[in-house]
């Protein structure tokens, strides 16, 4: 390969330069996107090892302090805790069901000119918007959920106001919010897959749910992984849906991390503490992505 | 008359109880004092600051509505444009801290308390006032400074030192009204239970368990506010808890929220929620309570703002005016505790636009447009003068289920309404993880593991 490049070079020699050229002119802008994003990121976990607080004037290096603090604190413990359930809830209820209404799509082309119009309605709504919304129609003694399920027979919820439900019923809102997007990415991933291998499959007498199950399933992993690896980074740093819904409660039930670094900074004024809390999330967010992108490079492989 | 005088003492001995535990050598501040040099001229003019333009942040209340049609003349007189920004008190304070810490000045003047002044004071935010009020070139001649209620303006005062000082030192913040609590109640929907209004806490259950048994539909007994916010341990429940004895510091200095009496008032607190209020009464706010009231749905507001009675009392907003009485906030084992609420004027100190900001800031609080306020239904008058008001006292003479009941229990209220926090500039946060403890007790119950778990995180949030 080497060689080759060595060999080839000569004859490529002014796309060579070109190239060279455009390397630098990349150069600039990346360099200042580096330095702009890296500069406030270092900044921030170096923050994060002081004391600072808005009425302390003259804030002094405490080492690891604020992490020993976050992690001997229940409120920090317990948010870590309900962001990981979020991030599963949001997982196991919205991979499903985004396959499914695919599929469904899929089916004819009527339900997929209608239905991917219809689909991509909740993604035009800003999610303070969707979350104020639902929030209205959570409401257990005037809000229109208990009242159709009344109608219906069946008995209310208290939603969002009881700390046993409220983050299920945000993973709801959350679940309305952007399962079309998840459902975007796998009807494309279905799309694309090669017509041949299914009729070929049907004709030699597989059924629907071997079809799915055998040639379908495994085509579309890639996407569902990407699909998984857009949720758990977006659930994980979770905010503009659940502060106007919740503000983290009843109780600590919906405090997930993001929402902590928020209430610490611009609530208690401590950008020493809230630093800490988003580093520690940044770092969840980092291993989740980096193992996600290694599943997804593995199931790409596979189809290739 | 002699009522009337009763009750301007009972004001003018409005009690911090935190200045009781000041030190005798609080600390000088040797701050420089801003708004001495502001402008040369001996004499007031309103129109110095002319053609300038302010931002003022206000926060969701009866008073911003009273205040509002005033802002024409304000603009007229002066010629200063006053751009106003009203938001619920959760996010009116979020937004403002933002603005505030950022230093960007947006906000030129805001709505306040001594709660939020500790955060912003200490960290350098506000701008101490004294100079500006002594300066007669941008004060209004009559502006009459001797005539606030010396407890509610020093309440302003902090030397910001943590847990002592208040009282004492600069002035962070102008008063425009206090409230303190009591029980607001349904006469027609007491009676037809056939229940007395209850003194105590005790009483409050019983009677709340015979109301819901005599109440129907969509109408509940109790309603309060009962969300997970320092109000709550502040002001309502902290009224009651005062009541058991038990306040954040006791008198050692320690944290007193997980005492025996802690727990049987957090108890008690409980379970006339549970007996009384309806699914959902966990997230109500004060505004939850208003409304709720007003909507005829209750038959008692418990430890309610007493300023909600110009709301109750007026026709248009209201459809209990007709039937609503005022009784004293309950006793406890250890007597009757209120907490005391004021609202509060400030400059921040980053304002590019200080002379003006100060111009509005005294037009406010001048005697005759707080009397203005006031006659609109901003309640209660800081100022001593307010009370002897012929048609003030007329109209507050009218609330309430007998005539003069709004008043006299004001007056009684008043005696014994106090600041019972320290000032700290964390004392927020404190005040929250409590009311969480309270709120947690309620969904499961262990209220004397919560309330120490948060005696313990509160230990460490204030020292």
């Amino acid at each position: 390969m080497l060689i080759a490049r060595q060999v080839d070079s000569p004859r490529h020699s002014t796309s060579h330069r070109r190239q060279k050229r455009s390397f630098v002119f990349m150069l600039l802008p990346a360099l200042l996107l580096i330095v702009g994003i890296m500069f406030f990121f270092l900044q921030g976990i170096a923050r994060s090892f002081t004391n600072e607080k808005s009425y302390i004037r003259n804030p002094t290096f405490v080492g690891f302090d604020n992490y020993v603090a976050l992690f001997s604190d229940s409120t920090f413990l317990v948010g870590l805790g309900a962001t990981m359930l979020y991030v599963l809830l949001v997982l196991m209820l919205q991979i499903p069901l985004a396959l499914s209404i695919a599929l469904l799509l899929d089916k004819t082309s009527f339900m997929r000119r209608i239905g991917r119009n219809l689909i991509v309605l909740p993604l035009l709504i800003p999610p303070i918007v969707a979350g104020l919304m639902w929030k209205t129609m959570m409401q257990p003694s005037a809000g229109v959920l208990n009242f159709i399920l009344s109608s219906i027979g069946l008995p209310g919820g208290s939603w969002l106001t009881d700390p046993a439900t409220s983050l299920l019923s945000v993973v709801l809102i959350d679940t309305w919010a952007f399962t079309s997007f998840s459902t975007l990415i796998i009807l494309a991933g279905l799309q694309s897959l090669p017509k041949s291998l299914r009729e070929a499959a049907t004709v030699d007498g597989a059924g629907w749910w071997q079809t799915f199950r055998h040639i379908s399933l495994p085509l579309l992993m890639p996407y569902v992984v990407l699909v998984a690896l857009f949720r758990v980074a977006d659930s994980l740093k979770q905010f503009d849906l659940i502060w106007p819904v919740t503000r983290g409660g009843p109780l600590n039930s919906t405090r997930l991390l993001h929402v902590q670094g928020y209430e610490e900074a611009f609530r208690f004024s401590s950008p020493a503490m809230a630093m800490a809390i988003i580093f520690v999330l940044w770092i969840i967010i980092y291993l989740a992505s980096f193992l996600l992108l290694r599943l997804w490079r593995r199931t790409v492989n596979a189809v290739d | 008359m002699k009522t009337r005088h009763t009750l301007v003492a009972a004001i003018a001995a409005f009690a911090l109880l935190g200045s009781a535990c000041t030190t005798g050598g609080a600390v000088e501040q040797n701050l420089d004092n801003p708004g001495t040099d502001l402008r040369s001229e001996e004499t007031y003019d309103p129109r110095a600051f002319e053609g300038e333009s302010i931002n003022i942040l206000l926060i969701e209340h009866p008073f911003v509505d009273t205040l509002r049609p005033l802002i024409p003349g304000f603009e007229q007189e002066t010629g200063i444009t006053v751009n106003l920004e009203v938001l619920n008190e959760q996010q009116g304070f979020d937004k403002l801290q933002a603005d505030l810490s950022a230093g960007s000045g947006n906000f030129d003047v805001f709505m306040t308390s001594p709660l939020q002044n500790w955060q912003y004071s200490a960290a350098g935010w506000v701008e101490p006032l004294d100079g500006y009020v002594g300066n007669d070139g941008i004060t209004m001649p009559g502006y009459d400074f001797d005539d606030f209620a010396p407890g509610i303006l020093n309440s302003g005062r902090w030397t910001l030192e943590p847990l002592t000082g208040l009282g004492e030192g600069p002035l962070w913040g102008l008063p425009i009204n206090f409230e303190s609590y009591n029980l607001t109640y349904r006469p027609s929907m007491f009676e037809a239970a056939g229940v007395e209004v209850p003194t105590t806490y005790e009483e409050v259950l019983v009677a709340t368990e015979l109301l819901a048994g005599s109440l129907s539909g969509n109408n509940y007994p109790v309603v309060t506010r009962f969300d997970k916010y320092w109000d709550l341990t502040y002001l309502t429940f902290g009224s009651m808890a005062g009541a058991y004895g038990v306040t954040l510091l006791d008198e050692d200095g320690e944290v007193g929220i997980a005492s025996a009496a802690a727990v049987e008032a957090t108890e008690l607190f409980i379970d006339i929620i549970k007996a009384g209020s309806p699914d959902g009464s966990s997230a109500f706010t004060w505004y939850e309570s208003l409304q709720g009231m007003t909507s005829g749905r209750f038959a008692m507001a418990l430890n309610e703002a007493d300023l909600f009675a110009p709301t109750y009392e007026n026709v248009s907003e209201s459809v209990i005016a007709d039937d609503v009485g005022y009784a004293m906030i309950p006793e406890g084992p250890e007597g009757r505790s209120a907490g005391a609420w004021i609202w509060q004027m400030s400059m921040s100190s980053s304002s590019e636009n200080k002379g003006a900001a100060w111009t509005f800031l005294q037009w406010l609080t001048s005697p005759d447009v707080l009397m203005e306020t006031h006659l609109a239904g901003n309640m209660n008058p800081v100022r001593l003068s307010a009370w002897e008001n012929e048609e003030l006292s007329a109209l507050v003479e009218t609330w309430g289920a007998e005539p003069g009941q709004y008043r006299k229990v004001l007056a009684e209220t008043a005696k014994i309404a106090e600041i019972s926090v320290p000032p700290h500039p964390e004392l927020t946060r404190a005040l929250n993880r409590w009311a969480e403890a309270i709120q947690q007790s309620y969904f499961d119950g262990n209220v004397k593991e919560n309330l120490e778990s948060a005696a313990a995180d509160i230990e460490s949030i204030l020292r």
